[in-house]
């Protein structure tokens, strides 16, 4: 290990606690809400509690209890070699928490909301010198470190951070991570044993999609989904059939339901693939077109990062998109289409308002609509269902790109 | 990793360049000519060749003998290599030169076996060289 135990504790300690005067800092200067700001009521506690003779009494903070809006941001900082994830409740704005992580940490959260996560890669001299990539399970609520597990040299993959590149089983006992070169892998850690586990050959495939403890799906350069089985220490592999051809480009940012196995994925033009992942198969939709022939006709595309999420319980779609060249992307966007995934009918096109990279939704049967701005930083709030915006939280690092919860929720 | 061949090589092609011997740097079961890349054009015509063209290595698997050079051919603009993993050809890995187009790359296979290889930044481009 680069970091010898002992230190890494006081290291983590001494940062939890600056973390905790941060966290409260920028919880009383960021949040907008309706009537007294974080800010006010907090000078107004203060001034009661120093006129009511109440002595000062520094302690290190927990978080509050794990819900279903609580929202991970994390800033990849533009490929800086240091990171940061921002831990925000969504119901009021405030930032509750932060965590460190390397250079492009990949974050993931238990859906039960028990732990959450990072696999991250680290160097000894800062971005040189030996590398180390390990992967790191935080306590939800303290935020301090349960587990530290070295993975084998120069496994990861250095990517801008796609949100199923690595992925938690559904039963939360193992992180699998992807690897590109070489050649084509996936990597097993166990974090009931805390050890990194073993290498899966697989196909010329991206992406990770765990349908159950011991299988999960990729995306394959031939256009179909390889089903990767790993029980009992082997490795069988099988394609589906090929599912899109080759001009039709799928995004790197699919939404996927760990909890009902639906994984929806659009390409550059808004047509809407549907998979219903389970051990045994994936069972494909009909595909759809979330823009219409007049829309597309006039340039609306699909655009930003994480440009797709996936509400559960009310089966729906949420899609970026604005009106864009072919070839921009990668650029923000304004709007965000509201999809009946059963239907493929248009419930919704809500006009942010603002220029946004990533969204995602938290899984609450009233889900908040999040809206991400790596340009301005800031996390955008939102009624999912009106569209109406609620609150918004600023200086988010430099570039935030992930926006991540967890699904608690029946 | 890397870098302890190239150094290893460099450290080699100088002392064997003041014995005027030919070969650029060994490996345990290759040797390679030239670190860099070739003109096209200076591949001999009796040659084992692999052609490199459309994301592919256009002749998938070559059966030579010990001591054949097999020389890669990149005929695309897209910049491609040859590769092999840790314990293929050397006990570390070995990472060819980027060839761009018409640009070639030889190897001499001084052992039997069964090499595989990649280009490095296209892991989906796999070939292999038997020596017999
Ligand atoms: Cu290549």
């Amino acid at each position: 290990m680069v970091f010898p135990h002992a230190s890494l504790r006081l290291c983590l300690t001494r940062i939890g606690f600056g973390l905790t005067c941060s966290a409260l800092s920028l919880g009383v200067a960021l949040a907008q809400t309706d009537g007294a700001s974080e800010g006010q009521r907090a000078a107004a506690e203060a001034a009661a509690a120093l006129a009511g003779g109440e002595a000062d009494e520094p302690v290190i903070l927990k978080t509050p209890a794990v819900d279903t809006r609580r929202v991970y941001v994390q800033d990849p900082a533009h490929f800086a070699a240091v990171t940061q994830q921002f831990i925000i409740d969504g119901s009021t704005g405030r930032v509750i928490g932060m965590t460190d992580g390397g250079f492009l940490a990949h974050p993931l959260a238990a859906e039960d909301g028990s732990f959450f996560a990072q696999v991250s890669s680290v160097w000894s001299r800062i971005a040189r010198g030996d590398r180390t990539d390990y992967v790191e399970v935080f306590d939800p609520e303290t935020l301090l470190p349960t587990a530290d597990i070295e993975l084998p040299e120069d496994a990861r993959f250095l990517i801008g951070t796609y949100q199923w590149m690595n992925a938690l089983t559904p039963d939360n006992k193992k992180v699998l991570f992807y690897q590109f070169s070489p050649a084509p892998a996936v990597g097993v850690v166990d974090l009931e044993a805390k050890q990194f586990e073993r290498m899966l050959d697989v196909p010329d495939c991206y992406q990770i999609f765990p349908a159950s403890p011991t299988v999960f799906y990729m995306n394959c350069r031939d256009g179909s989904l390889a089903r990767v089985d790993f029980a009992n220490g082997e490795t069988s592999v099988t394609n589906t059939q090929v599912f899109h051809a080759e001009e039709e480009l799928l995004i790197n940012h699919p939404a996927y339901s760990l909890r009902s196995g639906r994984l929806v994925w659009p390409t550059y033009t808004g047509k809407i693939y549907q998979m219903d992942l389970t051990e045994e198969a994936a069972g494909f939709r009909e595909p759809f077109e979330a823009l219409t022939e007049a829309e597309r006709a006039d340039n609306w595309r699909p655009g930003g990062w994480q440009q797709t999420a996936y509400h559960r319980q009310s089966d729906r779609i949420y899609l970026l998109v604005d009106q864009r060249d072919q070839w921009r992307h990668k650029t923000a966007s304004r709007f965000v289409l509201v999809i009946n995934a059963e239907t493929g009918e248009r419930i919704n096109k809500i006009a942010l308002g603002q220029e946004i990279d990533s969204i995602n939704v938290s899984q609450d049967a009233e889900p908040l609509l999040y809206a991400l701005s790596a340009g301005t930083q800031t996390l955008h709030i939102y009624d999912a269902d009106s569209g109406e915006e609620l609150r918004s939280v600023n200086q988010l690092g430099r570039g935030p790109q992930i926006i991540m919860t967890h699904d608690m929720g029946s | 990793m890397n870098s302890g061949i190239s150094r290893r090589s460099v450290l080699t092609g100088l002392g064997l360049a003041v014995i005027g011997a030919s070969r650029v740097f060994a490996q345990d079961r290759i040797s390679v000519l030239h670190e860099k890349p070739v003109p096209a054009s200076d591949v001999p015509a009796d040659a084992i060749t692999v052609e490199i063209d459309k994301m592919k290595y256009q002749t998938p698997e070559v059966t030579i003998e010990a001591g054949d050079t097999v020389y890669w051919i990149n005929r695309e603009v897209m910049p491609h290599n040859v590769a092999f993993k840790e314990g293929i050809v050397a006990e570390g890995a070995f990472r060819g030169e980027m060839l761009t187009k018409d640009q070639a790359y030889a190897i001499t296979f001084t052992e039997a076996g069964s090499f595989d290889y990649f280009c490095t930044p296209h892991p989906f481009m796999r070939g292999k060289v038997i020596v017999g």
